[in-house]
């Protein structure tokens, strides 16, 4: 497989920076979100939570909140019980978590009760008149506390330990032994930090139980409303025809937005109770405190290399804090999602990697935050792996990286952690990031301040991804393959409309999908609509997430497209009046073999198959479910240039260059866009952003002032470019990109500014990289 | 976050501990108290103005006494909270007479925050904490000494 560039200007559709059709209606303010849907009669929802990280109920008193003017009813876990709600799934199905808190909370804000009133200020009065007696428990802040299980948080399950699972891939033998006897090696703990996703829009629900018809309708904010579809059938035992799930237009989800929470459950069931639609509006506290958050991942990393830096093996021991619940939105067989990609974009013989979670009071989850299943995490620990094996070599790290890629002749590459690579040019990628930046020059110049006494880095991160979950055989949500679908329908005219079960939060679905339909059909994006998240009319998908879309639904796209195609020239072989195997697609038209006049427009052939279709069945439409044959794995080759104030501990990043390689890339404007995205969620975990908990368990960020999310004032200038290396198994070569940018950007911040500490004897600090943090580290080592 | 601090009163050590065994005396020392009701003779509750930072709102407090034998020590336990922030406080003062028709009172406290309160930073709530508690025990001398007299 060669690397090339993207040659826009020979498609018809593809690779064209065209503007978002969506964007419209959002810069116009006409964008309708799930606040903006106003039903009659809608009553509201506000939820009461818990102050304590770990305490018994000892008493629940709602009189109070009851007797505020327009409150209806206060719902507990104990009215949940009687529909036997009180408990649900969690999304991979090894688990159950509450919906409201039974018996005791475990966690601080966990739902305790859910106050329905008619006017969204009675529900939050009466949310503060819920008196709740607790009597507090000592709480467990730390995986490893809990695994002493000296105090027990889940005293509900069979197991009375807080250890949830153990998980393991590799061999662990072979991989000590070659550690072992390798000359150089590396063993250090690096923590990535539980995080948030924290999307500007946060999560919400209107349920309209329709009792005439017997049917529930709830909006909600789901990037994947089919499965919540499934889920909440499941758990009710309502049929799922009459449920019907609308995701409307939603402002940012990152992984957020998949599982499912107290709010979506108490709004259908006060809405089934009390017949009227209620609306349940999170705010940003209790999204960032009960809503699902990310990594939280302490790793041990083993590398092992001979002296002139060809590795020779990759152990990386995981302990995981997983909260309250084990609702990590995994794939049921891979608990700790694809942290198997930890090897990277290098060759190692052999590798092992071991992870053990545990439950701790601290709110559940371990969703993306634009990550793809605990990617970022294994990437994390191999990049910043790779820089401390370059130190202790002495070696420059893009030499050392350089020295062990993979080749480009070896793809498709097995994994010893048991991926299969598809393809990649890794050198490549790294000599253009190293040209364009100017690599050599920074390194004189960082030699010349480093004489000086000033404190410049420079960070490299080239990882790989893993994306697109994904292949039937290995991959499932709740037992529902992870396939994803695409339907078609070509008006007369030459218009048309496309559904998918995928559902776009901001990535510029609507877009995109008319892109490589007109790619494949010939015509005119501008009039193709897509359309999402409407389960009564979309085809069944798992949504998006995991950088999944494009990978698995934009396949189904092709696919469906290139179905329509094939009755196309049926019509195209009557309308042409020759035999179908004479009939050609060129140059986005079908035409006679060897008569290049003789040719109709795939409008021209709109148009027949509704009024002269011949002996074809009428009609111009498709559908196609597409179960992909492996996963894609988009990568990158990042560098970061930091200059460290010793006096203030106040990083500057003076520039980020970004070379990504996600395959074929459909619309650049977009992928630049999501790029941007990316790297500055990437730069605010980098440097920003932690959720900590104090030793008490109380949850320290639980607002904006303390969670903090990078303005354009703070953000870098960005500096982008790319390889193309196309997938070679996906029907158009794309491979995805939406979360490549905060997989592979943390590391190279770290790595820059170790680097700049370097000198200081300074090797190793965790995110976030705050001013303070920085500042105390030089102190420190001043004083050493 | 412990907090201590020391108070001469200008009165007997038995006025001043009449004056501290007596709920609604105590109840009058609590800085910012929008109203107070005593439960029985070692308890009342109270409702008091807290604002830390952006975090503002009322406070339902539980406050118990709980004078040791001897007349030496009182220990004091708070506890309650509001708008989803809680506190439990424990503090106590040791209480020495110092034959000059004056007394020492030598106080700690200790206090655990849950809830947004929590998540304002340690040295705004610290700050506050200790002037609720220094303010109390300040107020104690004040006034026992103003009803000694």
């Amino acid at each position: 497989m060669s690397t090339t560039e993207a040659t826009p200007d020979t498609r018809h559709a593809m690779g064209l920076p065209m503007k978002r059709k969506e964007d419209a209606r959002f810069i116009a303010g006409k964008g309708r979100y799930i606040d903006d849907i106003v039903l009659p009669n809608m009553h509201y929802l506000a939820i009461v939570h818990s102050t304590y990280p770990h305490a018994r109920i000892v008493s629940i008193d709602k009189s109070a909140a009851l007797a505020v003017p327009g409150v209806k009813a206060v719902i507990t876990a104990e009215d949940l019980a009687g529909a036997g709600l009180a408990w649900i799934p969690t999304f991979h199905g090894y688990d159950k978590q509450m919906v409201l808190a039974v018996g005791k909370v475990l966690y601080q804000y966990q739902e305790v009760a859910a106050v329905i009133a008619t006017s969204r200020e009675a529900a939050a009065d009466g949310a503060e008149l819920v008196e709740i007696e607790y009597e507090p428990l000592d709480p467990v802040v730390s995986p490893f506390d809990a695994k002493t299980d000296k105090v027990l948080v889940r005293e509900d399950r069979e197991n009375k330990t807080n250890h949830i699972y153990h998980w393991e891939v590799g061999d662990r033998a072979a991989t000590d032994a070659a550690l072992a006897a390798s000359p150089v090696t590396i063993d250090e703990r690096v923590y990535f930090q539980r995080c948030h996703p924290a999307p500007l829009e946060p999560c919400g629900s209107v349920a309209d139980m329709n009792a005439a018809t017997g049917t529930l309708t709830l909006y909600m904010t789901s990037q994947a409303p089919h499965a919540h579809r499934t889920v909440v059938s499941l758990v009710t035992g309502i049929p799922e025809d009459k449920i019907h799930v609308i995701s409307p237009d939603i402002g940012g989800g990152f992984g957020n937005k998949v599982p499912v929470y107290a709010g979506y459950v108490c709004s259908a069931v006060a809405s089934i109770v009390l017949g009227v639609p209620v609306k349940w509006i999170e705010t940003r506290t209790e999204n960032l405190t009960t809503t699902g958050f990310a990594r939280d991942y302490h790793m041990d990393v083993r590398i092992g290399a001979d002296k002139d830096g060809k590795v020779t093996a990759l152990k990386v021991t995981t302990t995981a804090d997983h909260g309250a619940f084990d609702a990590a939105a995994d794939p049921t067989k891979y608990p700790a999602g694809m942290f198997g990609i930890c090897t990277g974009s290098y060759d190692f013989p052999i590798a092992f990697t071991e992870l053990d979670a545990y439950f701790t009071n601290k709110a559940p989850g371990g969703v993306a935050y634009r990550c793809s299943f605990r990617v970022t995490e294994a990437s994390y620990a191999i990049e910043r792996g790779m820089d401390m094996l370059a130190r202790k070599l002495g070696m420059d790290p893009a030499e050392l990286r350089l020295k062990n890629f993979i080749k480009k002749e070896q793809f498709p590459y097995p994994s010893p952690l048991g991926f299969v690579y598809d393809s990649g040019d890794y050198h490549a990628t790294l000599h253009k990031a190293l040209d364009k930046i100017g690599y050599a020059a920074l390194r004189k110049e960082q030699a010349e301040k480093r004489a000086r006494g000033e404190l410049m880095g420079i960070g490299i991160s080239t990882f790989t991804e893993v994306v697109g979950a994904g292949p039937s055989k290995h991959f499932d949500i709740m037992g529902i393959k992870m396939f994803d679908s695409a339907e078609i329908r070509i008006h007369p005219t030459g218009s048309g409309i496309i559904r998918t079960g995928t559902k776009s939060q901001g990535q510029g679905h609507e877009t995109t999908w008319a892109q490589i339909v007109a790619e494949e059909l010939g015509l005119d994006p501008q009039n193709l609509l897509v359309e999402e998240g409407d389960t009564d009319t979309a085809p069944y998908g798992l949504g998006t997430y995991a950088s999944r879309s494009t990978p698995v639904a934009g396949a189904a796209l092709a696919m469906a497209a290139r179905r329509v195609r094939e009755k196309a020239r049926k019509i195209a072989a009557h309308v042409l009046e020759a035999p179908e195997s004479d009939v050609e697609w060129v140059d986005y038209a079908f035409r006679v073999k060897g008569i290049p006049s003789k040719s109709v427009t795939m409008k021209e052939i709109a148009f027949a198959a509704y009024t002269n279709h011949g002996p074809n069945e009428p009609g111009l439409e498709a559908t196609y479910y597409y179960d992909p044959p492996n996963l894609t794995f988009p990568y990158g080759a990042y560098i970061a240039v930091v200059d460290v104030d010793k006096e203030t501990g106040h990083t500057q990043v003076r520039r980020f260059l970004a070379i990504d390689d996600c395959g074929t890339v459909i619309n650049p404007m977009i992928v630049e866009g999501q790029i941007h995205g990316g790297l500055t969620e990437g730069f605010a975990i980098a440097f920003m952003q932690e959720i900590a908990y104090d030793d008490a368990g109380n949850n320290l960020q639980p607002n904006f002032t303390e969670y903090l999310i990078p303005t354009s004032l703070e953000a870098p200038s960005w500096e982008t470019d790319s390889t193309c290396t196309p997938s070679p198994h996906h029907p158009i070569g794309a491979k995805g990109v939406g979360e490549s940018p905060n997989v592979g950007s943390p590391a190279a911040f770290v790595n820059a500014v170790m680097d700049a500490l370097a000198p200081l004897g300074i090797t190793s600090l965790d995110m976030p990289l705050t001013r303070d943090k920085v500042w105390r580290a030089i102190q420190e080592a001043k004083r050493a | 976050m412990e907090w201590h601090g020391h108070e001469e009163v200008a009165a007997s050590k038995e006025q001043l501990w009449t004056f501290i065994n007596d709920p609604a005396n105590v109840a009058q020392c609590i800085p910012d108290v929008v109203e107070s009701t005593v439960r029985d003779a070692h308890s009342f509750e109270a409702v008091v103005k807290v604002g830390v930072g952006p975090v503002k709102g009322k406070f339902k407090l539980k406050i118990s006494l709980d004078p040791q034998p001897g007349g030496d020590r009182m220990n004091m336990k708070i506890s309650g909270g509001g708008f989803g922030s809680a506190v439990d406080l424990v503090a106590g003062a040791d209480i020495k007479d110092n034959g000059n028709a004056t007394t020492s009172l030598d106080w700690s406290g200790s206090a655990t925050m849950r809830g947004p309160i929590a998540s304002v930073g340690g040295r705004v709530i610290d700050a506050q904490a200790q002037r609720v508690i220094s303010t109390t025990f300040a107020n104690v001398k004040a006034r026992c000494a103003s009803s000694s007299a």
